[in-house]
Formats: C-alpha cells, structure tokens, sequence
C-alpha cells in the first residue's frame, strides 16, 4: 500500500470531514434541543448550494463570500418551517413529525427542480483550480477554505451556546423542557432559534461545497442519510461527538475508498453505523437518553 | 309498446346518399387519395434533459436536419413521396422513462425507432422493439450485448425476426481500433510508454467499453502495460480519490472512458493534481470533444486525444451538414452524437424506400439488405448490417483537441491535422 497514498486520503478525508461535521451539529443541534428529526436537512443544503449558484450566476459573488447570505437565508427558512409547521406538532408522536419532515423535504426538492431544472450543476470559484503542495501530499484549496470556515463555524456555535444567555438558554430547555418552563424561559422561541441556527448552519455547508460537490434537486436525501449516520455514530444530542463524528466518518470513508475501491466508500462508514449501534448505541459521546 | 321507427325523411334521405356519393369518389377514385403526400413516422428517442442533455440535444437536432433533407430530396419516393416526420422523445436520461417513451412513440404510429446514446436505455428498449415488431435502428450505442442478445435468441428460436439493428461502432471495434491507433501513433511519434492507468466510468457502457479495451490490448498487444483499472461512478460527486489512485500507480498514460459529468471532474482534477503523463488517450467515450465541454474544460483539455466514429473531413456532403448543424445550433459543431443520428436517419430513409412499405418485417428485410455508401462519417466500408446486426462499416478515428477544436489526427487518409504526442505537462500549458 503506497504510504503517500495513504497520507493524501487522510488528508482529503481530515478536510471533507469539516463539511460532514458543520452538516451533523446543526442536525444535532435541532435533534437535541426539540428531539425533532430533520429529515428535510440535506434537502436544506442543497438550496444553499442553490442559493450560493444563484448569487454566483446573477451577482459574481465567490461561494466563499456569499456563504454567509446563504447561511441567514436558510437561518429565516428554519424560523419559518419552525414557527409554521413544526411547532405544530411538538407534542405528536414521533412519527407524525418524521411524515411531516418528509413532506417539507419533498417541497423543498420539487421548488428546486421547477425553479432550477433536473440539471447537475456546481459553481465556480477564484480558487476552483489551485492547490497547495505539502511536498507530495497536496491540499485541494477550496476544501482547504471550506474546512476552515467549517471549523469556525462549528466554534462559533460553540461560544455562541457556551458563552452567551440565549445560547444557555437553548441548554436549558434542551436539558429539561419542563423546567426550562418553569423558570420562566419562552421555550417556543428557543425551538425556533435552535432550527433557525440548525437550517443556518447547513446551508453555510452547503455554500461552502458548492464549489466542489455537483448538485441537483435530487441530491438532498443522500446528505440528510449521511447527516443522520454521522450522528448516531458521534452520539445523539452530543455536538461535539456530532463534530467528531463528522472528522471520523469522512476519513474512514476516505481511507476505505483507497483501500478498497472508490465504490465502497459508503459501505465503509455504513459498517461503521452498525459496529456502534451493535457495541455502543448511544453512540461515541452520546448520552444514554 | 310502439318500436321506434327511423322514418325516412326527404332529409335523411339526401343525407345518407350524400355521404355514400362522397364515400364512393374517395374510395372509388384511389389514385385522388394517393396524390396527396402521407407521412411516416420515424421514432427519435434522445436524453434531451438530464446528465446527457447536450448530447442528446445535438443528436435530436442531427436527425431533424437529416429528416428535412430527405424531405428535400423529394421524401420516399417508392411510397409516392411520402415524407418523414420524427415522433420525438425525451428519455429524461433515465432507462424508465427510455421505455414508457418507447410505449408512447410507438402508440403515436412511428413505424420506426432511433436512439438512444446510453447503452443501458438501449437494452431496456429491446424488448419493447422486439415486442411490438418496431424495426429500431440504434444511432448510438455501443455495447455488444444489445444486439448480441436478440441475435443469439433469434437464433435459438425464442425470437421469430431481429428488430434491433445498430449503426454505432461496438465495443468490440472500439477496442481494436483503440489499441491499432495508438500503436500507431506511438511508433509514428517515437515514443514507447510504458505504464496505462485505465479509468472507467462504471455503467451499461463504461464496463464493456474497458474490458474490451483490455481484450483488445491482449490479442494485439503493445509497448504499454494496463498497470491500474480505476473504476468510478457514472454521475460522480467527487472523483480526487480515484485520481489519486492513478496518479499513484506512475503511470505514462492515462485512459479514460467517461461521460460529459465525470469528464468535468476528471480533466480538472487531473491537471490539479499534476498527473505526469505523455497523454490522455480515450479508447472511445463522450464527454471529451463536445464544443459545451471544450468550452468548459479549456486548456487542460488541449491535446487529449479521444477514439470514436466521427465527421469525415473529406467528404463535400460531410462539409455541407456540418455547415447546417453550427448555423441551426447556434454555433455548435457536428460530432460524434449528431452526425450519428444524422447517419442513422438517412439510412432509414434508403431502408424505407427500399422497403416500399412500412411493414415491419419489410422494413426488417430491406436493413438487412443495406448497402448504403455514403456515410458522412468516416467509415470502413458501406453500410452494412451482418447477422449480429452490427453494421460492419462502423469504424472510429482519432481526434485530438487542438486549439480548442477537436480535429482527426489519424489515420492519415482522414486527419485533418497533425497528432501531438507526447503532449505538454498540465503546469506547462499557458
């Protein structure tokens, strides 16, 4: 097995694994505080990257910047989906918020497919062609950015629920929702800032890769499948198993497609799905719900 | 109770005498009704949306120019006159939809079929040909196995008449010619490499395409070994780790069989991550000499060099199509996909006017007695259907992109220009 090989996949899995990370805290963070089950996550994304294409095309604004847009266009979508139709069904089993999930996936997908056409597309970037060279490993650029960025955002989350009221706020009420309650915190609009912030964070990651992972209106359900693996592996309700989670299914699935074959990628990290729930269910850093 | 009577008014009197009277001078003046041109129904089914739009676009638009000259011509004359009209399709590039397009075409009277690029909708649509008795004449399609498999159930008496005939080169000639070009070219050029990584794009098409080129370089030989075959998917997200892989096995050549998605992200990859190679040889696939991907791909797709049928430069007719094509197409070039499905038209057209009828086991009849000479693409002979229903005049040539255009560099008979080999590092191109 060429040992340079095998440097450059854990490399490229290391970088990729910022983007499945950023993908995976926001689905943790709507799991975790409302127990809600996004099911329209990855279909999300896929209008950042829509969204990132459209400022692209129409006003030459670089992924790399309009990510940002992306991000408080989804954030605005999440606060509306929340306060309209989850909101809702907060008390009904679960199954009724998974059909109802569905069903805004399958919104999602269609405006995008009547909007944008069938067509695959991706968007072009300043930095679409470079890469830096560590002696023969190479660091593709725009992935470079993009799990920089990711990384900042996953930190940003972190102070943001750490450090400041609203974000304790947010801890409280997914600790213990009845005495988040009690003590008099307005628990409905921290499920409606937590989704915003879950849908924000994922069309950020969806901007961010826009520049290197062709897109269609079809595309979304692979990511929400992937989302949801890397959080029952890092651990339901855990942000950072959920950000850890991300790093180690992406260089796993890296290393078993130079392993293996490029094919089996997905067989790698689903195995993995079913070692932990075999030996660890709750996941790498879940807590025992 | 009292039967209801029709009674017989002067009115309903004059009424049906009227019709009988017209009735009669229709049907007892025959030749009034064959005066009046009819039109047949010519099946064209095309990926227009989906991975494979502009190709399928460019092969509707081959086949409406080739309709509208046999029109020109004065249509099918044995049937007096009649002329061809497509009945057309879009298979979405989905293999469902190639086959309820099939159904729909056929339930609107086309009494023949063409398409439909994609190996794997091919083989959907043989049965529903075979089925329904629609002749289908296969503009673009390479694998063996299509029409492979009815002329082996024909044979074994499960099939009364083989309906599915194919125009495209198969895998089988793709491969041969692969391996004798560049044979060729590298002893013309002096160079001898070593080392091939093939890469492959792993579908209907993309698997007997490579293992055809692999046969092909066992019986034939060369001065290079297939160190690494690299499959990927057929719409690929991400294709760094196959490169990668590639680019690990030091090879002198890389070999790709691809299609317009993967080709996307498989040039620039390759010139990103500075893969060392004499060349890119492709032993026959889309996606790397389509003005759209020209366009695209810019200069790292300079110099590579792809195996497949295509224009031939020498000929007037050739010129004049390919004239039409860029002014109808808004400035596209003629290729591979629609001079194909230009061929294939006129072809049928010549069958059907051999045919005289467009019953199907006439029409059938009159493909296997083709002999049609003037292909405007290159070719090794006329066209000709053996008992596989291969047509044996199927040949590639050589092209090169070269100044942003893609021009046939070999053999010498047809080049237009001249090969380059090796050709320039990814890093050294301006």
């Amino acid at each position: 097995m060429n040992l340079i090989l095998l440097a450059q996949s854990l490399v490229n899995g290391l970088l990729f694994g910022g983007v499945y990370s950023l993908m995976a805290v926001g689905l943790s963070l709507i799991f975790g505080v409302m127990r809600v089950i996004n099911f329209a996550h990855g279909d999300m994304m896929v209008w950042g990257m829509y969204l990132a294409f459209l400022l692209n095309a129409y006003l030459g604004v670089d992924p790399y910047l309009s990510f940002v847009v992306c991000a408080a266009a989804l954030f605005v979508t999440g606060l509306a989906v929340q306060r309209g139709l989850v909101n809702r069904i907060m008390d009904a089993p679960h199954e009724m918020q998974i059909l109802l999930m569905l069903g805004v996936a399958l919104v999602l997908e269609n405006v995008a497919l009547v909007i944008f056409g069938p067509d695959t597309r991706r968007v072009a970037t300043a930095f679409g062609a470079s890469a830096l060279w560590l002696g023969p490993i190479f660091l593709d650029l725009p992935r470079l950015l993009t799990f920089a960025l990711s990384v900042t955002l996953s930190v940003a989350l972190w102070l943001f629920l750490f450090r400041s009221d609203l974000g304790r706020t947010i801890r409280a009420a997914s600790d213990n929702p009845t005495g988040a309650l009690i003590v008099g915190s307005d628990v409905n609009r921290i499920y409606t800032v937590a989704f915003g912030v879950g849908a924000a964070l994922v069309g950020a990651a969806g901007a961010l890769t826009a520049s290197f992972l062709p897109f269609s209106p079809t595309a979304g359900l692979p990511l929400t499948i992937a989302s949801f693996n890397i959080v029952i592996i890092g651990g339901m309700g855990s942000l950072l198993g959920a950000f850890l989670g991300g790093l180690l299914v992406s260089v796993a699935e890296s290393i078993g497609a130079v392993v293996l074959a490029p094919s089996l990628k997905e067989v790698v990290s689903f195995s993995l799905l079913v070692i932990i729930l075999l030996f660890r269910p709750s996941g790498i850093l879940g807590r025992r719900a | 109770m009292m039967a209801t009577t029709y009674r017989v008014t002067r009115r309903t009197f004059l009424k049906a005498t009227s019709t009988a009277a017209g009735a009669a001078a229709v049907l007892g003046f025959p030749a009034v009704l064959r005066a009046q041109a009819r039109t047949i129904k010519i099946g064209a089914i095309h990926p227009v949306t989906g991975p494979l739009a502009e190709i399928g676009q460019a092969q509707r638009l081959g086949a409406q120019i080739a309709v509208d000259h046999v029109n020109a011509a004065g249509g099918i004359k044995s049937m007096g006159g009649a002329r061809i009209s497509l009945v057309l399709a879009d298979t979405q590039t989905k293999p469902d939809v190639a086959v309820s397009e099939t159904q729909r075409v056929i339930n609107d009277g086309a009494v023949a079929i063409t398409g439909p690029f994609h190996s794997g909708h091919a083989m959907a649509m043989v049965p529903i040909a075979q089925q329904r008795r629609i002749p289908f004449l296969i503009d673009i399609s390479a694998a063996d196995i299509i029409t492979l498999s009815v002329a082996k159930s024909v044979k074994e008496g499960q099939q009364k008449v083989q309906y599915v005939y194919r125009y495209f080169a198969s895998t089988g000639v793709f491969g041969n010619k692969a391996v004798t070009y560049m044979n060729e070219i590298f002893k013309a050029a002096g160079v001898s490499p070593k080392r091939a990584v093939l890469m492959y794009t792993n579908d209907a098409f993309g698997k007997p395409q490579s293992e055809a080129f692999i046969k092909a370089h066992k019986e034939i030989g060369s001065t290079f070994e297939i160190v690494e075959v690299i499959p990927f998917p057929e719409v690929p997200q991400d294709i760094s780790t196959e490169v990668s892989r590639a680019k690990a096995a030091r090879p002198d050549l890389i070999c790709p069989i691809t299609r317009p998605a993967s080709a996307a992200l498989l040039i620039p990859e390759l010139a990103k991550q500075r893969v060392d190679v004499l060349g890119v040889i492709s032993p026959g696939s889309p996606g790397l000499y389509e003005k759209p991907q020209i366009d695209r791909l810019g200069k790292n797709l300079e110099f590579t060099m792809d195996n497949v049928p295509w224009v031939n430069p020498v000929s007037p007719r050739a010129k004049r199509v390919a004239e039409e094509f860029t002014k109808r197409s808004g400035g596209k070039v003629l290729d591979t996909n629609s001079g194909c499905s230009y061929d294939a038209i006129v072809v049928l057209a010549d069958v059907l006017e051999r045919a005289k009828s467009t019953d199907a086991d006439a029409i059938v009849d009159a493909i296997k007695k083709t002999n049609f000479t003037d292909p405007i693409m290159i070719s090794a002979g006329p066209v000709k259907f053996n008992d596989v229903g291969d047509n044996i005049g199927a040949s590639c040539a050589m092209i090169q992109i070269l100044k942003g255009k893609a021009a046939v560099v070999h053999p010498k008979e047809v080049a237009e220009d001249k090969v380059v080999f090796p050709a320039p590092k990814y890093w050294e191109r301006g």
